[in-house]
């Protein structure tokens, strides 16, 4: 067993080495196309970020003052209950601990403001879902009536920037998506290629070890594990750009005003480790699936 | 040890490369087969290590019939047969050791059985002092002799040479037919396509002589014609 992973090894370093050009290309091109899949990820998850206090088909946000008890938020309670069946679907209320858990999110990338918030003055919410979202003009009416009551902050209304930015959500994620897939192949393929080319110089090598009896796993495992190894270092290498760039952008971000909601848009969480893991573990399965398909297709050189 | 059953081997329509051809060959023989190029020579070697397989009938090979072994077997069915080139099919980029040694470690062989078959394989041949050589500060015969020690490293129980003289001057031919003569001495069988007459005709050993793909003469102690 020992010997038959030395040789396994042995034949995949001196592969490598034959074909340092070639091996090289593959790695870049599974990093690019690794790297815009890793993007991809963050900036969904970003958007995500941006667009998490409105789920739930969330229209309306009902901002109160810091520090209204019970009873001067009753009021408010009041109002909105009045309106439900009416043009209200449901309310709900968002307290100080799950108004904090926002502000995380939302200033992810602003941890100057994010810091000056605390329980003690951060103002709480009453999340609103309508029966119709699509009226929005009974929406702005409400948010005009309900402007007016006692220990109301602010009220915001989901179409003032959610159009926006599901919009670019949605522009962004159709045309890196599509990149990533095309490049994802492009990858794959230049892996089946290198492999192709691999097997082709050793072509007398596997004649010679198949007549002498090796099996054809034997024989396929060095080409699978070199194909493998251009895959992982294309993730290693992705994930290294893709930590570079976020950073980059986190720093950035800072500097933007603050009305401009892109502090929310940043990725400062253990996600980032996540899509670092999951793109060294796809590069291992285009590496694997481009070699193998190509060390299985092209044994009998 | 070797049997072929009414073998028809084709690679189109046209071109037949064997016809019902049948024959038996006993442990420990020696077989000169012979006849014009693109007689069924070497398609009839391929059959035995199941390179190729027929159209219709059977090869039994140590008591198999290897026509419908399971692709998986095949491998083992290899680690039986040693092969003999006339181009030696050698690695150019490995020693005469590491060439003898590739047959072992390919199969999986551990080191140290490695590390005592492969040099006497290689005194046996009579290269012992140029296990370190690369294929290329070989002469021909010296690389032919690195083939066949490749081929009988694993003591296989059939050897089939394909031309294995036919790079080589008479003399040095003289000396791989002698070596081949003592391999089959210890009990292998060897299977042994050629053109030499010379050879067959001083060995005296049996001679299956084909004429495009047809089996024309069965001789024992036989001469080329």
């Amino acid at each position: 067993m020992i010997s038959r992973l030395s040789y396994i090894f042995r034949e995949t370093g001196a592969s490598m080495q034959r074909n340092v050009t070639l091996s090289v290309a593959a790695i870049i091109t599974s990093a690019v196309s690794l790297l815009i899949f890793g993007l991809t990820l963050i900036i969904q998850h970003g958007f995500d970020n941006l667009l998490a206090q409105w789920e739930g088909g969330v229209e309306m946000i009902v901002y109160v003052n810091a520090g209204a008890g019970d009873e001067q938020r009753s009021v408010v309670e009041e109002a909105l209950t009045q309106q439900v069946g009416i043009t209200i679907d449901d309310w709900s209320y968002c307290d100080v601990d799950c108004s904090l858990a926002d502000a995380d999110r939302l200033f992810a990338g602003d941890p100057v403001t994010r810091g000056q918030l605390t329980a003690e003055n951060i103002p709480t919410q009453y999340k609103v879902v309508p029966l119709d979202a699509t009226q929005v003009d009974i929406l702005r009416g409400l948010r005009d009536r309900y402007l007016e009551l006692p220990n109301v902050y602010s009220v915001q209304l989901a179409e003032e920037q959610l159009d926006l930015i599901a919009k670019l959500q949605g522009f962004v994620s159709t045309y890196t998506t599509g990149l990533w897939i095309a490049l994802m192949v492009a990858a794959s393929l230049l892996i089946w290629n290198t492999i192709r080319t691999a097997m082709f110089a050793r072509r007398r090598e596997i004649e010679v070890m198949k007549l002498v009896g090796a099996t054809d796993w034997f024989i396929r495992l060095p080409f699978m594990l070199e194909g493998l190894l251009q895959g992982v270092a294309g993730g290693v290498v992705a994930s290294g750009a893709m930590w570079f760039i976020n950073d980059r952008w986190t720093a950035g971000v800072e500097s933007f005003p603050l009305n401009s909601g892109m502090t929310a848009l940043v990725v400062v969480d253990g996600y980032q480790w996540q899509v670092a893991l999951i793109l060294v573990l796809f590069g291992a399965f285009i590496g694997t699936i481009g070699s193998g398909t190509a060390a299985s297709r092209f044994l009998d050189v | 040890m070797i049997r072929l059953e009414n073998v028809t081997k084709s690679y189109s329509e046209e071109v037949i490369a064997l016809r019902d051809a049948s024959f038996d060959v006993a442990k420990g023989e020696f077989v000169f087969l012979v006849g014009p190029s693109g007689s069924g020579k070497s398609t009839l070697l391929r059959l035995i290590n199941r390179q190729e397989r027929p159209e219709l009938g059977a090869v039994w090979v140590a008591g198999r019939n290897i026509v419908d072994m399971p692709s998986n077997r095949v491998p083992m069915l290899r680690r039986n047969i040693g092969n003999v080139f006339q181009d030696y099919k050698l690695l150019t980029n490995k020693t005469v050791f590491e060439n003898v040694a590739f047959a072992l470690e390919v199969i999986g062989r551990p080191k140290h059985v490695i590390g005592q078959q492969v040099p006497a394989v290689i005194e046996l041949v009579g290269l012992a002092g140029k296990e370190d050589r690369f294929p290329h500060q070989l002469s021909g015969g010296e690389q032919q002799r690195v083939s066949i020690a490749r081929a009988f490293v694993n003591r296989p129980l059939i050897l089939v040479a394909d031309e294995p003289t036919g790079n080589l001057d008479p003399a040095t031919g003289e000396g791989i037919m002698r070596l081949l003569d003592r391999i089959n001495g210890t009990g292998t069988t060897v299977v042994m396509a050629t053109h030499d007459q010379r050879i067959v005709d001083s060995m005296r050993k049996r001679v299956i002589q084909l004429d495009r793909g047809v089996i024309v003469r069965d001789q024992a102690r036989g001469v080329y014609q």
